[in-house]
């Protein structure tokens, strides 16, 4: 066994094109997300927000828009108040505000050029006038409550500028939530290892994969064999990402290193089982089977929020199985555990829920080749 | 079943769709022997190993190996057999001893025992002189080589050889060649498939030859040949026939067929003395003068020719096509 566990390691890794995926792919991913972003520790975007300043303008009087700008002030917005629209635009050109909000019946927002500060202007913009839809329609057709939406509404507005603490007390940082989503994402591409191993072994795909299905070593043992290769292999890959994003670019991964290791061998254990699991479905050719694996893992990547952020709290609203099922929602919910909550007795529940997947994983894919025949070779 | 018998096919069926592959397929390889497959290509050689290797499912019929039935999961009797595969499969990214010690390793798990087998496959296949190289590195023929010799590194009792000298020189096909029979020699009994007729007639010591999936029939070599109505093929130069000439030729007694092209006469009789002397005193009375005259015994081809009504493909056809 020790014999074959050397060459199929070697086979692999003297494959350069799937290191190269396995391996350097992710590494200069996560340099050009510092390149990118900033070092989220440091002085990029994981710093707090400076406040967007922002000019006001009086022209009719609107006590409900002026209260909303009043609540944002001096955190999310720095408010300069200017006597007429003249002098406001001018310090709009001038620089020395991003954009002017004027407060009339409909109040408006003037912004001069696009970037990080006017969106966040204009998000607040967007905001309020969703309120005012909203209270709008409540005084029309519940005249009683309006007064109490109201205030909701402002109390709403004034938390939009609230910073998101841990449960664990430490900052919500979305920077470092990148390089996670980028382990994540590693972990989840040794699945491509899994799919070439699989198809190495397989008759129809291959005189080597016939070669291999006439000898004697028994089925499950081979798989066995494989799945471990590739564990060993794949998880030094994902240590080598995490080593690199952590001691060479400095990013901050939280206070638990060894628990980042353990969630590391853990997503490793997972992306490794879905790649074996594919690669032993033996009716498919190998570009397939490969199509097949960036199903696997680039759909439940982007239903987890690797991709889009919101999607796994989207999801968790309308079918909140599916985030306890999908591997890669699991797997980054074991790293907000790490990065966010803090929560221990979460992550080993998200740990087992891997480590089940994965022995499913194998089972299943020993299942479609134990006595596999083919139909044609 | 006899304890002799190694292999033993009955009444296989294996059909791609509506194409039937193998129709009703028998047949019994028995210990020591090297067992011919011979059939154009398509015949259903390929398929018929990979059915006895229970690679391929099947309709119908039974396989046995060693006694047992053939399945999947037939890991004892599979540890007893070597395959060399038509096309070469061996890992790129190893090198040559690597992939001769890797598949050893999936038969043998003594070591020292192995490193004794590997050292043994370098020396038979003749490649103690590319040990550290890469399979891309090699030549056609040191591939085939290297193909065969991570087959047979294991010393298994049967092996099955798929069509192992396509595409291959002939210093190479004879290195391949001669070492089948030394393995023959060594105790292996060998499963041979090809459509080169010499090839099988040269090392086979029982042929079966085979066309749309069947078996149209099996024996020695001497035994088909001597099933066929022709005896010996006499050719003789001439300086041109007509046609009368050549249909007085074809009714002398024991002629089964004459043809002349470009003044070679060539005669097809029966077994028989006195073919010879018959046909030359004929020319001579005809007139005729001839040149050189030689006298073949019929040929493998020759066999497939009068059983299938065609001709096997010839390897310069193949080269060609």
């Amino acid at each position: 066994m020790g014999t074959y566990l050397k060459y199929r390691f070697l086979t692999l890794v003297r494959e350069k094109s799937f290191m190269f995926w396995a391996l350097a792919f992710p590494l200069i991913l996560a340099v050009l997300f510092y390149v990118s972003f900033g070092n989220p520790a440091g002085d990029g975007m994981g710093e707090k927000m400076q406040s967007v300043p922002a000019g006001v303008v009086v022209t009719e009087e609107n006590p409900p828009f002026s209260a909303f700008l009043e609540a944002l002030d001096g955190d999310v917005i720095e408010i300069k108040e200017y006597e007429d629209s003249q002098e406001a635009f001018a310090a709009l050109r001038e620089g020395d505000v991003t954009g002017v909000f004027t407060v009339k019946e409909e109040p408006e927002l003037t912004v001069d050029g696009s970037g990080l500060a006017q969106s966040i202007l204009g998000e607040l913009m967007e905001g309020y006038e969703q309120q005012a839809y909203l209270l709008a329609r409540a005084a029309k057709d519940h005249p009683e409550g309006v007064e109490r939406a109201a205030a909701a509404a402002l109390e709403a507005s004034e938390e939009s500028g609230v910073r998101e603490v841990s449960l664990g007390g430490r900052t919500t940082n979305t920077g470092v939530q990148y390089f996670f989503a980028l382990i994540a994402f590693s972990c989840l591409s040794g699945a491509y290892l899994g799919i070439k191993t699989c198809c190495d072994g397989q008759a129809n795909l291959s005189a080597l994969g016939a070669r291999r299905s006439v000898s004697p070593m028994h089925k499950l043992k081979g798989i066995l064999a494989d799945f471990a290769v590739l564990i060993l292999l794949h998880y030094a890959n994902v240590l080598v990402l995490t080593g690199f994003i952590w001691l060479v670019l400095g990013v901050d991964l939280g206070s638990s290193p060894g628990w980042v290791l353990l969630v590391d061998l853990a997503g490793t254990l997972i992306g490794v089982g879905i790649g074996i699991l594919t690669g032993s479905i033996s009716r498919f050719s190998f570009s397939i089977k490969m199509g097949l694996c960036v199903c696997a893992t680039l759909f439940p990547s982007f239903l987890a929020g690797l991709m889009f952020g919101n999607m796994k709290y989207v999801i968790e609203t309308r079918c909140p199985v599916l985030n306890r099922i999908n591997p890669a929602a699991v797997l980054s919910d074991a790293f907000y555990c790490l990065a966010v909550y803090e929560d221990y007795d979460r992550l080993l529940e998200d740990m087992a829920i891997l480590g089940g997947m994965s022995i499913l994983c194998i089972l299943l894919a020993f299942a479609a080749v134990r006595r596999e025949q083919y139909d044609s070779i | 079943m006899e304890e002799k018998t190694i292999v033993s096919i009955h009444n296989l069926v294996k059909r791609y769709g509506d194409v039937l592959a193998l129709d009703h397929l028998d047949l019994e390889i028995k210990r020591g022997e090297i067992y011919g497959l011979l059939g154009p290509n398509g015949s259903g050689k390929t398929t018929a190993i990979n059915c006895l290797l229970a690679l391929l499912g099947y309709d119908k019929g039974s396989i046995r190996v060693f006694g047992e039935n053939m399945e999947p999961d037939s890991y004892e009797s599979k540890r007893r057999i070597g395959v060399v595969m038509q096309n070469v499969a061996v890992f790129e990214e190893l090198t040559v001893r690597e992939n001769i010690d890797y598949f050893c390793s999936l038969y043998v798990k003594d070591k020292k025992r192995r490193r004794q087998l590997v050292e043994e496959a370098v020396r038979f296949t003749g490649l103690e002189d590319h040990l550290k190289k890469y399979p891309k590195k090699l030549s056609g023929g040191l591939l085939r080589r290297l193909n065969i010799a991570c087959g047979i590194a294991h010393r298994p009792e049967l092996i099955l050889m798929d069509e192992p000298t396509v595409a291959v020189d002939p210093q190479s096909r004879n290195h391949i060649l001669e070492g089948i029979k030394k393995l023959n020699e060594q105790g292996s009994t060998i499963i041979y498939t090809s459509h080169y007729m010499e090839e099988v007639e040269k090392i086979c010591t029982r042929i079966s030859i085979m066309d749309r999936g069947r078996i149209l029939a099996t024996g020695t070599k001497e035994e088909l040949k001597a099933m066929i109505g022709t005896g010996e093929t006499i050719t003789v130069e001439t300086g041109g026939m007509t046609g009368e000439q050549v249909e007085e030729v074809r009714l002398l007694p024991g002629v089964v067929s004459a043809d002349c092209q470009e003044g070679v006469l060539r005669v097809q009789c029966t077994q028989g003395a006195g073919n010879l002397t018959g046909l030359l005193h004929r020319l001579e009375e005809a007139d005729i003068p001839f040149g050189r005259v030689w006298s073949q015994p019929p040929t493998l081809n020759d066999v497939f020719l009068e059983i299938t009504g065609k001709r096997l493909r010839d390897r310069k056809e193949e080269e060609e096509g």
